[in-house]
Formats: C-alpha cells, structure tokens, sequence
C-alpha cells in the first residue's frame, strides 16, 4: 500500500536523522561563585560533566582558601611570619608558600622602575588598608607619610639566596596585594590544567585569566566602566590570556569630600591622581595584574615606557575625565559598549 | 480495497490495527529524531510527531490518538532515557494537554474542524501546558515568561505547517484509494 | 478549510498578540539578579518587582533592595559596609558581595552577554 511504504520510507529517514545527530541538548558549562581569597571569585568551566565540575571546583576552592591563608598580609600566619623576621635584619629560611613571590616580585619590580614595589606594607598599613575594615579617615598625617617614603623600602632590599632571605632594610613590610590575585590565578589554572581542564575561566575579583574557548566561540570579556555603571567595553579571548584590571574605584574611603584609594604611589606615598582604571591583556595574570598596577601609578606620561619594560603588549587606560589610551594591540581588539564613542588616543605600538 | 467480501471484516480491522501500530511506531521515531535536533530555544521542536497524532484523530477517533499520543511520550522517554526527567514532565504535560483539548474539540457537534484547526488547538495547549511545567516546577521567575509569546508563535506556526501537512496527506490518499 | 479552523487561526492570532504585549512591552525585559548566601544559591530575584530580601548569614540579616530594575545592600550587619557602598547593581555582570556575612549579589542580564567582567 503506497501510503504504508511512504510512511516506512519517512521512517527510515527519522531513523537516520536520529543516528546522524547525536548531539548533547545541554550545554556543558558550570558556573560556581565563591566568596574566598578576601574577594569575589568567578570560576566557570566547560566541556565538563556536573559531577566532574563539582569536583574541580571543591578543588579551586580548597586552592584559594590555602593562598589567602599563606598570603594574608596581615592576618598571622606565613607571610606575616616572613615579615616580622624580615624586621630583625637577620637571615632566615622563607617558607615555600611565599618565597616564589619574593623572587618573582623582585624581577618584577625591578623591570617596573619601582612602581610595583610590595615592600611597601607599612604606607598601606598607615593608611589603614590592611584590614578588613574600611578605614574611616581622616588621612595619614603628611609627616608620618614622608617619614615612611623616606625609608625608601624597596624588593632591592631584600637578599635572597636560595631560601635564605634577608632585610637590609627594616621599613620593608611585604604586602604582595598588587600581585596576588594574578599569581593566585595563574596557580589555579595550571591546577586546572593538571586535572585535565582545558576550557575555563578562573576571575579573583576581576582579574581573570581564560583558556580554551567557551565551545565553539571564544570566551566574552566584559570590562567595567570605572566612573559609571555597567560595561564600557568588551573583548573576545581564547586560548590563554588573562585580562587584569585595577582601578581607583575597587577600594577606598572618603573623607571631607576627597576620595583616598588604596592604590599607593611608593614614590609620594600617596594615592595616586588621574587614571580611573588601566586593563592588560596578557598571557600570564601574574604579569598583568603587576602591570596593571603599575602602569596605573605610572599615569598617562609615562604607561607606554612602563608597559614596554614589563612586556605589555595590550594596554587600554582610562582617565578620571573619560579619556581612553590604547595600545594598537588593544585598540584592535576592544569592542565599546557604550552608547556614545568615547575619546580614544591610540599610542605607539609596545 | 481487495480480497472477497467474506474474509474483509476480518482482514480490515487486522490490517486497521497494524497501521495504528505502524503509525505509533513512526510517531515515536519522529520523536526521537527530533529530540536529537537541537533546538534554538529550550521547549520548541517542530512537533512533526503531531502529524501523526492529528492524522489519527481525524482518522481513526479521539480514543485512538490519545493512545497513539501519550504512548508516544511514554515509550520515547524509555528510549531516550529520560523517564521521569524534567524533559519526560515537560512532554507528557504537553501531550496531556494537547490531547485533551482534542477530546473536547471533537466534541464540539457539527465537527466544525479540520486537520489545521485541530492541529493548532494541539500545538496551542502543548506549548501551554510546557510552558505552565517548566515555569511552575523548574524555572519559576520573570525572564522565562519573556519566552512565552515567541514560544507560542513558534507553536501556531508548527501547528498550522502539521495541519496543513495532515490535509494534504489525506487528500492524496484520497486520490489513490 | 472548515469554518472551525478559521475560528480556531483567529484565536491563536488573538492570543499571541495578547501575550506579546503583556510579556514584551518596555519594564518586562526579564532581567534578575542572583543571590548567593554561605557558597550556595539562597535565591533567584527579579528586578522589576519591587521588594526588600533579608538573607540571613553568619553575621546576622543583610538586607538588599530592589527598585526600579535596580539592585543594591541597604543594610548589613558588617563594618565595613563596603557592601553598601558598592551601590546599584543593575546591568548583567555586576556584582557585590559582603564578604564579612557570606553574601553575594550577582545580576544576571537576559542576554548574559559575557562570560566574566574584568574590574
């Protein structure tokens, strides 16, 4: 009967139809959001089964709750351990948890011409930023600021031979917060990768690093507007790149009117004027979270040599009144969200 | 169609029990195959297993499609493995829905409707009834309710292409018998 | 093409511009913001219904506030407020959190259109 073999034959394709695609209805991609490491942090995996995120994301937690106990600046435990001994000049054994941030913060600062300088805990300290409190004011007196600039602490200080460490100056305080989240990252990410992990994004509050891709388009990087609400701009990665912000707005306190943020300048002592907010795009977090600090004291004279020095490619940099600086690199890649086109100065390449 | 008169009767309604049995077994293959497509929005498949359905009903009476229609379901659940599933909810709800307003408009006297109008009343509470499923029980809050009128057009649309596919089925077995 | 299926065509049109007036019109965007007590989901909340949420954490209740599309902490337990300071949340992305009573914000934009911020 020719209706019968019509419906046989539609059959037969609907079975093939079935066979031929056998693709999965849900997209693997597991978000978690912990609120560890003294901030936000945003994991977010794909391609793996829920169980498995499960798993890795006990394991990222795990990772972070051990860093910001070893790293805490101020809180006792090994970091607060290494710079009470740091005081009495002597040499002692640095515990392994922080005696990688030590050598690599002294390259680091040093091809930063100081700008990145951690050796500066006791200026945070006297502005009242390590704690968990926000400070109520009024500011440091100028006195006991220049008092500390003076002292000059500085990486150069310390001598570090294998795991022997020791002060030359006892105004160094270490006080890796410019630092740590990006090193955090990238630890947490070569963990993932450990675990077989390929596409992810690991953000400690703000500073991520991606890799992979988010199936078959790239990860989508929102960054935020540092004098306004929502997104000013955004950028597509994959593979392995970090993106790091610092900016002006992340804390603070107010005082009389005038807003004091935690991002100090080593070489006056105080906050620094002018840039809003400085993103780099990098390979590695640690690199680029030491960048971007950086590169936001070094202000709009002198981010390009900066960036140069440290091995930034990708910069965009924004100040206080809305104006944007960008490397080449960046400009090519950033996609303005915003409903007017901001005034945007392109650099020279890095 | 064939044979002599007497062995007919018998033979009729044999052959009449195989073609529901063949159309339930295509209505479920239809199922399964378009539960492997993926879909742009979650709970919007073609519905081109309703064809079947609606053919039946047109055919064969309401008792009929509700069997072939929640047998459908049931088996392609077991199939697939989702028995029980948030998905398994979401279809038999939309199945039970969309049957039983097809009980109620086959009520209606002076059968009034046609394969197209049965087949949009179908696709209607099937997307209704998922829609209600999904809201209540899994997803309740506002941005899924932004879905429902895309959802619905995509359901008219589906419910008016079955329909129309339904008429033309019959009317060119019509011809050939 | 019976009469009934007329009938039934003109209600189904009916209908779905019913629907899309009552769930497209401008305010009905669909946007929510996610909250997040002690590590785990407390509570999913839309922004366009106006209401105060008290989420209770180990400190005591932080109290967060939703008007106009907009989400904020009006109140908490901790010393730093630095959670209230954090302000209005109200595009897809935007977070706060009072870490000091284990409590996040997050608002979810209806097109979740990145996959993380950098801030």
């Amino acid at each position: 009967m020719k209706m019968l073999h019509r419906h046989i034959a539609f059959a037969c394709l609907a079975l093939l139809l079935a066979l031929l695609t056998a693709c999965s209805r849900e997209e693997p991609v597991h978000h978690i959001q912990l609120l560890t490491f003294g901030t936000i942090v945003d994991v977010t995996l794909y391609g793996v089964e829920a169980d498995r995120a499960r798993q890795v994301f006990a394991a990222v937690e795990e990772d972070f709750k051990n860093m910001h106990a070893a790293w805490h600046a101020w809180k006792p435990g090994p970091l607060a351990r290494v710079n009470e001994l740091l005081a009495t000049g002597e040499a002692f054994s640095a515990p392994p948890s922080v005696l990688p941030l030590i050598v690599r913060s002294q390259e680091l600062a040093r091809r930063s011409g100081g700008l990145f300088n951690p050796a500066i805990g006791r200026l945070l300290a006297l502005w009242g930023f390590q704690s968990d409190e926000r400070p109520p004011g009024p500011p440091p007196a100028p006195d006991a600021i220049a008092a500390l600039v003076a002292a000059r602490p500085s990486m150069d200080d310390l001598i570090v031979d294998g795991v022997t460490v020791r002060s030359t100056n006892p105004a160094v305080r270490l006080d890796f917060g410019a630092m740590a989240k990006g090193y955090g990252v990238d630890l947490v990410i070569d963990h993932l990768r450990q675990m077989g992990i390929q596409n992810a994004i690991v953000n400690a509050g703000g500073n991520l690093r991606a890799i992979g891709r988010r199936g078959d388009r790239p990860w989508r990087i929102g960054i935020r507007n540092p004098r306004g609400p929502g997104i000013i701009a955004s950028v597509e990665v994959q593979d392995d790149e970090s993106v790091i912000t610092s900016g002006d707005y992340e804390r603070y306190f107010e005082y009389e009117g005038v807003r004091y943020h935690h991002i100090l300048d080593p070489r006056t002592g105080y906050p620094t004027q002018g840039v809003a907010a400085v993103t780099v795009i990098h390979d590695n977090a640690t690199e680029a979270d030491v960048a971007s600090t950086a590169l936001l004291i070094a202000g709009v004279e002198r981010w390009h040599e900066t960036a140069r020095a440290l091995g930034i490619k990708q910069v965009m940099l924004i100040t206080s009144d809305g104006t944007i600086h960008m490397s080449p690199a960046m400009a090519e890649r950033i996609r303005f969200e915003t409903e007017q086109p901001p005034h945007v100065i392109r650099s020279d390449p890095l | 169609m064939q044979a002599d008169n007497r062995s007919s009767m018998i033979l009729q309604t044999t052959r009449e029990d195989h073609l529901i049995a063949w159309l339930t077994a295509l209505a479920i293959t239809i199922h399964l195959a378009e539960s492997a497509l993926p879909s742009p929005l979650p709970g919007v498949k073609p519905g081109l297993a309703n064809i079947i359905t609606i053919a039946v009903l047109v055919r064969f009476g309401w008792r009929v499609a509700a069997w072939v229609g929640v047998l459908r379901v049931l088996v392609g659940s077991l199939v697939l493995g989702t028995f029980l599933s948030p998905t398994f909810f979401l279809s038999f709800g939309g199945a039970v829905a969309s049957i039983a307003i097809l009980g109620l408009a086959s009520l209606v006297p002076g059968r009034p409707f046609g394969p197209l109008g049965y087949s949009v009343l179908s696709a209607l509470a099937h997307m209704a009834a998922q829609f209600g499923v999904a809201y209540y029980f899994f997803i309740p809050h506002a941005a899924l309710l932004h879905l429902l009128p895309v959802l619905m057009t995509a359901a008219v649309i589906f419910g008016i292409v079955s329909g129309t596919i339904v008429a033309a089925m019959f009317r060119s077995s019509e011809k050939r018998c | 093409m019976r009469p009934g299926d007329l009938l039934v065509l003109l209600l189904a049109a009916v209908l779905v511009s019913y629907l899309y007036l009552a769930f497209w019109g401008p305010g009905t965007a669909g946007e929510y913001a996610v909250i997040h007590a002690n590590g785990s989901e407390w509570q999913k909340v839309s922004l366009h219904e106006e209401h105060e949420w008290q989420v209770p954490g180990p400190l005591g209740t932080s109290t967060l506030e939703v008007r106009d599309g907009r989400i904020r902490f009006s109140d908490s337990p901790c010393q730093n407020k630095a959670c209230i300071h954090s302000g209005w949340l109200s595009h897809g992305g935007e977070a706060a959190a009072c870490l000091p009573n284990r409590i996040s914000v997050q608002v979810i934009g209806r097109d979740r259109r990145y996959d993380s911020i950098s801030f």
